[in-house]
C-alpha cells in the first residue's frame, strides 16, 4: 500500500501537507501530468472537512461524489503516494531542496484490515466521535466514516495497552490488528511543498453571549452538516439535541464570530451560502417548519444569488436584517430565545425557536499550529504562497468549487518550481 | 418606490464628530446593531445606540439632539466591548453629547470656549482677576501673619458671596436657556404617547421629575451596565459628596446670617462634621472614577478633554479644600493661602461654567429622563 512506503523517494517530487478536497486536487493535478506527489494527511483518511458535509456547493452534491471519482484517480495514479495519520515535524532546506521530517503515529491496524467490522463489535470501550463533532458516540476500534479512504479500522491510542485493545485482536480473524505498532519518524526530500491544511470551525464558545455550549439546542453550522447527514449521529433526521423532537421552528444567527474584531475579523465566505443550504435540508424533511436566518448583510456572491432568491421564494423563510447579539433558554421548553433589532423597523425582536444554528466561520489550520517551516502568513495567520506554496482554506476562506480551482492553479505553480530550476 | 425622505447629511456636523474624542471611530459602523441588543438601558422600540450611529454617520443632527435617547445612554460599554467594527458606540455617543452641550450652550460662545482647550487659561483667568482685583482692594495680597483666618484676613465672606451669586445666576441662566431649547426639541422630535392609562400611572410633570430623581438616587439604571459595573457606586459618592456639600453651604449660611456665628468652626461642630465626611465621599468617589477609566481604558475609552477637564476640576476642588482645613491647622500660613485661592477659583470655574462643562450632563441628562417617562419612550415593549 503507498501509505507504507518509506525510504528516500528521487528528489524533484511534490509534497502536498493536507489531505483535504484542496491537497487531493493539487496532488492529482501534479501526479496526472507525470511528477511524483506525496499527500500528508494527519487523520487516518482523506476527504478533510468535505467529508464531513452533507452536501456541497455548487450541485448540492453528497461528498461522495466529489470525493470518490479523486479517491479513484489517487489509486490508479502511481505517481502519487499518500500517509495518512502523519504530521509534518521539520523543514528544512529551501524550493528544490526540501528535507522533510514526518512523523506517523500508529493505526494498530495494518493492510489485512477488511473491514469486517469484528473489532469495534468486540470492543467495549466508547469515544466521542470527533468526526460528528462529539454528538454521539463510536467504539474505540472503529471506521472513521463509511466512505472513508484508506478503508481501513484504527485502534484509537486511549485503548493501547488495555484489555479492550486485546479483545479487538482476539476477534480479528485476518490478523489485521497489530498492537506493537510504534510511531515512526521518517524524512522526504522534496522539491516544492504545498500547504493545504485547511480550516477549522471558529470556537463556538468564544462567543459568550450566544451560549453555545451552555445552552444544548444551540448547535454550529458544521454540526448541522452532520445531524441532517444520512451518516450522521441521527441518521439524517434533523431533531432537536436536548430531546430528539422534530424541529418546527428554527433560527440561523449569521457572522457568529465572523466580520468581528473580537473574533474573525474577515468574511468567512461561505456561511451564508451555508445557512441558505441547510435551510433546504429543513425545508425537505419538514414541509411545515418555518426559518428564520438573522443576518448583516446577505453574501452569496455570484451565481449563488440564484440560490438565494430560491430559498427567499419559500414563503416558510423569513430573512431579519439585524445581528443576533443575546441568545436565552426558555428553561422549562429547552426553547431558544434570541433577540436582535431588526434594522429595518427599528424595532428589537425577540424570537422563540427549537433550534438555533450558529453561521461559524473559517479559521485556517494554522492559526493554531503553524507550519514547521519558513511560511508567511497574513494578519489572520492564513498562509501566503512564499517559498512553501499554499492553497485552499489555509490559504483564504473559500467553497469548494474555488478551492478546486485554485488547487488546480497551485499544482501549476508547485511545477514551475521543479522546472524552473 | 413609494414617497422618499429626502436626506440632507449635514458633513460638517460629521467631520465635527469625527474630530472630537471618542467620535473617530464613527464611520467604522456598519449597522449590525449588536450594540442595541447588548444594552441592557435601551427601550426595545426604536433602541439605541445604533440608529444613533447611523443619523451620526449622516449628519442627521436635529434627529440626534432632538432625541432623548443620547441622554438615557449611561455610557456602560457593553456596546463598545461587544462591537464587532470597534466603531466604540458609547464613545461616539459621548462625542454627541459633548456637541449637545455645545449647541445648546447659552450664551453659545461659552460652549465653544468650555469644549475646546485652546480658551483653558483664559477661563481660568477670569476668576483669578476677580479674586486678584478683591484682594488688591482690600491690600490683602501677600501672605497674611498671624492665625489662619481665611474669612477675616483674605477674601472676606461679602465679596465670596457676590462672586458665587453672581457666578450661579449666571450658570442658572445658561442652565434655563439650555433646558427650555432642549425641552422644546423634545417635544417636536419625538411623537408623546397618547396612552392615558400610562399618563395615570406615571402622572403630571412635576411627580414625574421627584419620580425620575427618586430613581436617579438609587443608580438603578446605572447599575444595569456590564462592562463598567464598578462606575455606579463611584458616581454615586461623587454625588452625595456634592449633595452634602451643598447641604454643608446652606448650613453655613444659616449659622452666618442667620445666627450671626463668624467662622472658622470647630471641628466637632456637626455642620463641620458633615462637610468633612461629604468632602471625604467626593474625593473617594473620585479617585475611584479617575481609577477605573484607567482600569477601564481599553474597553470603554481613556475620555477626551472634555470629560478629563470636569474630573480634574473637582478633584483640584476636593484636594485643595481638604488641604485648605489641614494647612488651617497646622497653621502653615505661606501654603494655607494660596492653595484656598486656588480653590476658590476652580470652584467659581466648576460653578460658572458648569452649563458648559461635562457638569451639564447633572441637568441635561435628567431633563431626557424626565421626557422619557413623561413621553413614554421607556415603556414600549417587544412588539
Amino acid at each position: 500500500m503507498a501509505d507504507e512506503t518509506t525510504g528516500t523517494p528521487v528528489s524533484g517530487s511534490i509534497l502536498v501537507v493536507g489531505g483535504g478536497i484542496s491537497g487531493i486536487t493539487t496532488a492529482l493535478e501534479a501526479a496526472e501530468v507525470g511528477y511524483e506527489v506525496f499527500i500528508v494527511e494527519k487523520n487516518p483518511y482523506l476527504g478533510g472537512r468535505v467529508a464531513q458535509l452533507n452536501k456541497y456547493f455548487p450541485k448540492l452534491c453528497p461528498p461522495t461524489c466529489g470525493l470518490e471519482i479523486n479517491f479513484q484517480r489517487i489509486k490508479n495514479n502511481k505517481n502519487v503516494k499518500h500517509f495518512t495519520l502523519t504530521e509534518i515535524e521539520n523543514i528544512s532546506g529551501g524550493p528544490g531542496n526540501y528535507d522533510v521530517t514526518l512523523k506517523e503515529t500508529p493505526r494498530y491496524v495494518n493492510g489485512n484490515c477488511t473491514c469486517c467490522g469484528k473489532c469495534a463489535e468486540a470492543c467495549d470501550v466508547e469515544i466521542p466521535n470527533d468526526f460528528n463533532f462529539g454528538m454521539d458516540k463510536r467504539k474505540a476500534a472503529y471506521l472513521p466514516h463509511e466512505m472513508a479512504f484508506p478503508q481501513r479500522y484504527v485502534l484509537d491510542a486511549s485503548i493501547i495497552g488495555k484489555d479492550a485493545a486485546n479483545k479487538c485482536r482476539e476477534a480479528c480473524e485476518y490478523n489485521a490488528i497489530d498492537l506493537d505498532m510504534k510511531a515512526k519518524t521518517f524524512n522526504l526530500k522534496v522539491a516544492s511543498i504545498v500547504w493545504a491544511t485547511g480550516w477549522n470551525p471558529y470556537d463556538a464558545k468564544k462567543m459568550d453571549n450566544l451560549r453555545f455550549g451552555w445552552i444544548k439546542n444551540v448547535i454550529t453550522n458544521m454540526m448541522m452538516e452532520r445531524l441532517a447527514a444520512i451518516n450522521g449521529p441521527t441518521g439524517g433526521k434533523i431533531v432537536r439535541p436536548s430531546d430528539g423532537k422534530a424541529v418546527s421552528s428554527i433560527a440561523f444567527v449569521q457572522c457568529a464570530g465572523s466580520r468581528d474584531e473580537n473574533h474573525l475579523p474577515y468574511c468567512s465566505y461561505v456561511c451564508c451560502l451555508a445557512s441558505l443550504k441547510q435551510t433546504t435540508y429543513i425545508r425537505e424533511q419538514y414541509p411545515k417548519a418555518k426559518v428564520t436566518i438573522f443576518y448583516i448583510d446577505l453574501r452569496t456572491p455570484g451565481r449563488y444569488e440564484k440560490f438565494y432568491k430560491k430559498v427567499k421564494a419559500d414563503a416558510n423563510v423569513f430573512f431579519v436584517k439585524g445581528k443576533v447579539a443575546k441568545i436565552e433558554e426558555d428553561p422549562v421548553t429547552r426553547d431558544v430565545l434570541v433577540t436582535a433589532e431588526n434594522t429595518l423597523s427599528g424595532k428589537k425582536v425577540q424570537g422563540r425557536f427549537d433550534m438555533v444554528v450558529l453561521a461559524t466561520g473559517m479559521e485556517p489550520s494554522t492559526a493554531t499550529v503553524k507550519v514547521p517551516g519558513n511560511a508567511k502568513y497574513d494578519e489572520n495567520n492564513f498562509v501566503i504562497s512564499g517559498d512553501i506554496l499554499s492553497t485552499g482554506c489555509v490559504k483564504k476562506p473559500s467553497d469548494v468549487m474555488t478551492s478546486g480551482q485554485t488547487a488546480t492553479g497551485t499544482a501549476l505553480k508547485a511545477i514551475q518550481t521543479l522546472v524552473r530550476r | 418606490m413609494a414617497e422618499g425622505n429626502l436626506i440632507k447629511p449635514d458633513l460638517e456636523f460629521v467631520k465635527r464628530i469625527r474630530n472630537s474624542p471618542g467620535g473617530e471611530s464613527l464611520k467604522k459602523c456598519y449597522q449590525c446593531a449588536t450594540c442595541s441588543v447588548v444594552c441592557n438601558v435601551t427601550p426595545e422600540d426604536k433602541p439605541f445606540p445604533r440608529k444613533e450611529m447611523l443619523h451620526a454617520q449622516w449628519g442627521l443632527k436635529e434627529k440626534l439632539f432632538a432625541n432623548p435617547d443620547i441622554w438615557l445612554c449611561n455610557q456602560c460599554s457593553d456596546c463598545t466591548a461587544y462591537c464587532p467594527r470597534g466603531a466604540k458606540p458609547g464613545e461616539v455617543l459621548g462625542a454627541v453629547r459633548k456637541l449637545s452641550i455645545e449647541h445648546y450652550a447659552f450664551p453659545s460662545i461659552m460652549g465653544k470656549m468650555v469644549g475646546d482647550p485652546k480658551y483653558l487659561w483664559f477661563l481660568l483667568a477670569v476668576p483669578v482677576v476677580i479674586f486678584l482685583v478683591v484682594l488688591g482692594y482690600m491690600g490683602h495680597i501677600g501672605i497674611p501673619d498671624g492665625e489662619i483666618i481665611y474669612a477675616e484676613k483674605f477674601v472676606p465672606v461679602p465679596a465670596i458671596d457676590a462672586i458665587f451669586i453672581s457666578a450661579a445666576l449666571f450658570a442658572a441662566l445658561g442652565f434655563f436657556a439650555g433646558v427650555t431649547r432642549y425641552w422644546r426639541d423634545l417635544k417636536s422630535g419625538v411623537e408623546i404617547s397618547t396612552n392615558k392609562w400610562q399618563k395615570k400611572v406615571k402622572g403630571p410633570l412635576p411627580i414625574i421629575i421627584i419620580n425620575t430623581i427618586v430613581a436617579f438616587m438609587t443608580h438603578k439604571r446605572f447599575r444595569k451596565c456590564e462592562v463598567t459595573r464598578d462606575r455606579a457606586d463611584a458616581h454615586l459618592f461623587v454625588f452625595l459628596g456634592f449633595a452634602g456639600l451643598a447641604i454643608t453651604t446652606t448650613w453655613a449660611i444659616v449659622y452666618l446670617y442667620g445666627m450671626h456665628l463668624e467662622s472658622p468652626y470647630p471641628w466637632n461642630d456637626p455642620m463641620k462634621i458633615l462637610g468633612s465626611i461629604s468632602a471625604l465621599s467626593l474625593l473617594y468617589g473620585i479617585v475611584q472614577i479617575i481609577t477605573n477609566r484607567k482600569k477601564n481604558a481599553e474597553t470603554a475609552g481613556a475620555g477626551g478633554y472634555f470629560d478629563w477637564l470636569f474630573i480634574m476640576t473637582i478633584l483640584t476642588i476636593v484636594v485643595t479644600g481638604i488641604l485648605s482645613y489641614a494647612l488651617r491647622l497646622a497653621d502653615i500660613a505661606v501654603l494655607a493661602y494660596p492653595v484656598y485661592f486656588i480653590h476658590l477659583v476652580i470652584v467659581f470655574f466648576l460653578f460658572a461654567y458648569a452649563p458648559f462643562s461635562k457638569m451639564a450632563h447633572m441637568v441635561y441628562r435628567t431633563t431626557a429622563l424626565v421626557f422619557a417617562k413623561y413621553s413614554g419612550r421607556e415603556d414600549k415593549k417587544y412588539n
